[in-house]
């Protein structure tokens, strides 16, 4: 293996490059930067828009560039596993490395520590070094953590520490990324999202997926029993909803009302509330009464169409008011009776025996109009949607972890001095946080200080 | 409506407090900063009484839900969390110097929402969700800490600026300690970094429960994932490469404008799902 080297240092280079800080703040911007450029060019737009703004030329080298849809373009793709790649790397450099501080901590104090440390405080004290440990064993464990003892030739070393967990933290917050790019990625390979329109009455079994280009049969049907629209009194739409009907195998097997913000799920697939439009025009209830009162039948009225009412006449509605002078909704219908002219007149919802007035065999009602409405439904199945929430679950407490808490360590060393008197040295460090553990070490030394033996 | 009214009372307060605080400093008396102090505990108190009142305001009107739903609304609470967020740190860090930079942040906001239709709007069908509360509590708390941040920073680059020229005396002079700045532009940063992230992860949340997608590029959706990544490259560059001082004050300005475009100058600038934020 004469050239073993050069490789294994080429490697080394290859190791320091992706295991680099530079790498990740160098993606971090240039992810950043891509990301305004995609907001300022609008994304997935028509070709006619973008020839309103730019140039033929122009547009020819934004799409060489995929800058019309940047965030799945090849290169922005390379970007996030470049960044991937590189948030791996570095938790595979220094990961061992914190286990090793972690699993073998130091636990004596000896000069080199001790010059190499921020916080450090002297003292000598009379008496006894076993009675002296064991008075700041107690002292340590109530006011830090539970020190271990370890005897060196003569001179006694305390050790402590707090907060482990946060050196891992970032660990956490990294594989957290990691998480939620597989669950991404699951999503987006075997997960679907699509869209139907749904004529109330009707319903399907297939999803047109990416654009229309694909179909993707649910397994079963759904419904739509029902669409129900609210509006504000300004006129703006205050939620609405549909009843849907899921139906495997000829039988209902699950039925709900959603409206936005509250999807129906089956088997894994989604059913969002998200648009309506009215699907045909509208068609009036009419009812026919005999004198008495007694109601005879009721039939639909389309627009343009007559209906024959049998051993009456023929009736076409012609005009619709939602407010008939002051008086509510009204129809205008028209009634043809074999050799009769054609007689005009209106009907009102509220007033139901208004037509009585015409003294005729019959009288008819207006029971109101009928807008028959279809549902537009997002459609989506995602499976790796759960893998995400985890890693995002996973970013925070990571976060926290890393921010919040610090690994804060403390060493005591008890040697005899020349004097007779015991030299005491408390040396104190943490990975974060200086400011507080400065406090938090001033209040220690100060009390350990002033206890006696 | 009586809420507007408290907003404009608070106005004023956080005008009159941002004048006691630069008159503190310029003037050098400690007692027109301790009645600044006293103004923003009052404006606290006001504005906090505002937004309960608009809130009960809107259930009279048969719309009820929570203040937080257009721009009006989210200035004032912007605002209201920056006053909130600044009392916290003022009585933390035992220096009333923060007041005259991060004050004049609530000011100006509060001013800005004085321009806005300031009207109770109902609630289009897609913002009618539990969501909505812990989104905007969780975003505005990071933008409020993002603004102290930028304000402690801007101290920090006038101190350490004259400190550079050895001259002694000015008011930076009654500024804490460069070294006091430059933690605090860092732990702002610290409590704003996560609520960030968790205000971007509910409303991923809540955009997979209303629509099926938790993240579509929606120009909103990106600038919070920039200013995230700005955040994100700071904290990196101070913990691991040790940038304190002036490159880290200004990275954490740099951050702030970023969250200051995410916030309004998406809604203002550019079209996207927001964009009823903005109306």
């Amino acid at each position: 293996m004469a050239d073993g080297k050069p490789t294994e240092s080429s490697m080394d280079k290859v190791w320091k490059f992706f295991t680099s800080l530079k790498l990740a703040i160098f993606v971090i911007i240039i992810l950043a930067v891509a990301s305004i450029i995609g907001t300022i060019i609008e994304q997935n737009q028509p070709l006619e828009k973008y020839r309103q703004f730019y140039s033929d030329g122009t547009i020819r080298l934004f799409e060489s560039l995929n800058l019309f849809d940047m965030y799945h373009s090849w290169w922005f793709l390379l970007l996030l596993v470049l960044l991937t790649v590189n948030l791996s790397c570095c938790t595979l450099d220094r990961l061992p490395r914190t286990v090793k501080v972690v699993r073998n901590p130091k636990t004596t104090l000896d000069e080199n520590l001790e010059k190499s440390l921020a916080h450090v405080g002297r003292w000598k004290k009379k008496g006894g070094m076993e009675g002296l440990a064991d008075t700041y064993k107690t002292a340590m464990g109530s006011a830090f953590a539970r020190p271990r003892v370890t005897e060196n030739s003569g001179t006694l070393h305390l050790y402590a520490e707090k907060g482990v967990v946060s050196r891992f933290g970032v660990y956490v917050t990294h594989l957290s990324i990691i998480i939620i790019f597989i669950g991404a990625i699951i999503g987006n390979v075997f997960g679907f999202k699509g869209f139907a329109n749904i004529v109330e009455g009707q319903s399907v079994r297939t999803i047109p997926t990416r654009g229309g280009t694909n179909q993707v049969d649910l397994g079963f049907a759904v419904r739509c029993n029902k669409f129900r629209v609210d509006f504000y009194p300004t006129g703006q739409p205050k939620e609405y909803s549909s009843d849907l009907s899921v139906i495997e195998g000829g039988r209902e097997v699950l039925r709900k009302r959603i409206e936005v913000n509250d999807p129906l799920q089956y088997k894994g697939i989604w059913f969002y509330q998200s648009s309506y439009g009215s699907a045909g025009a509208a068609s009036a209830t009419v009812a026919v009464n005999s004198p008495e009162g007694g109601r005879m039948e009721t039939f639909s009225l389309a627009p343009g169409r007559k209906v024959d009412v049998p051993g009456y006449g023929k009736v076409s509605g012609i005009d619709y008011q939602t407010d008939f002078q002051g008086l509510g909704p009204a129809l205008l219908v028209v009634l043809e009776k074999p050799g009769q002219p054609p007689a005009e007149f209106w009907l009102l919802q509220a007033y139901p025996n208004f037509d009585r007035q015409r003294g005729d065999t019959r009288y008819l009602s207006f029971a109101g109009v009928d807008q028959i409405f279809y549902t537009g439904l997002q459609v989506a199945r995602d499976p790796g949607v759960n893998i995400v929430w985890v890693g995002c679950t996973l970013m925070v407490i990571g976060i926290m972890i890393a921010f919040f808490m610090s690994h804060q360590r403390l060493w005591v060393r008890l040697s005899r001095g020349g004097d007779g008197r015991v030299e005491v040295v408390l040396a104190g460090s943490t990975h974060r946080n200086r400011l507080a553990f400065e406090k938090k070490f001033e209040k220690i030394q100060a009390d350990m200080r002033a206890v006696e033996a | 409506m009586l809420n507007v009214r408290l907003f404009d009372v608070t106005t004023l307060l956080f005008g009159a407090a941002s004048v006691n605080y630069v008159a503190a400093l310029y003037g050098k008396r400690e007692t027109l900063a301790r009645i600044g102090t006293w103004i923003c505990i009052v404006a606290a108190v006001v504005s906090t009484a505002a937004l309960g009142v608009r809130w009960a305001e809107s259930y009279r009107m048969g719309i009820g839900r929570i203040p937080v739903t257009n721009l009006y609304e989210s200035l004032v609470f912007f605002a209201w969390s920056v006053n909130l967020f600044y009392l916290v740190v003022e009585w933390k860090y035992k220096s009333r110097t923060f007041g005259a930079f991060v004050i004049p942040i609530a000011f100006g906001t509060m001013l800005f929402a004085f321009t806005n239709e300031s009207s109770i709007q109902p609630l289009v069908p897609a913002l009618q969700s539990y969501w909505l509360h812990a989104h905007v509590i969780t975003c505005f708390v990071g933008y409020a800490a993002f603004a102290v941040s930028a304000g402690v920073a801007i101290m920090y680059l006038m101190k350490a600026k004259r400190e550079e020229r050895k001259e002694t005396g000015g008011v930076v002079a009654l500024f804490p300690s460069t070294k006091v700045l430059d933690e605090l532009v860092y732990k702002a940063i610290v409590w704003g970094f996560p609520f960030l992230t968790a205000g971007i992860i509910t409303g991923a949340a809540w955009a997979n429960y209303a629509w099926g997608t938790y993240w579509s590029w929606d120009p909103k959706e990106t600038w919070s994932l920039i200013v995230w990544l700005v955040y994100a490259a700071f904290l990196h560059a101070r913990v691991t490469r040790g940038w304190h001082g002036r490159r880290a004050a200004i990275l954490s300005i740099v951050g702030f404008v970023a969250t200051i475009f995410c916030y309004l100058g998406v809604n203002l600038v550019l079209s996207g799902l927001h964009s009823y934020g903005g109306a």
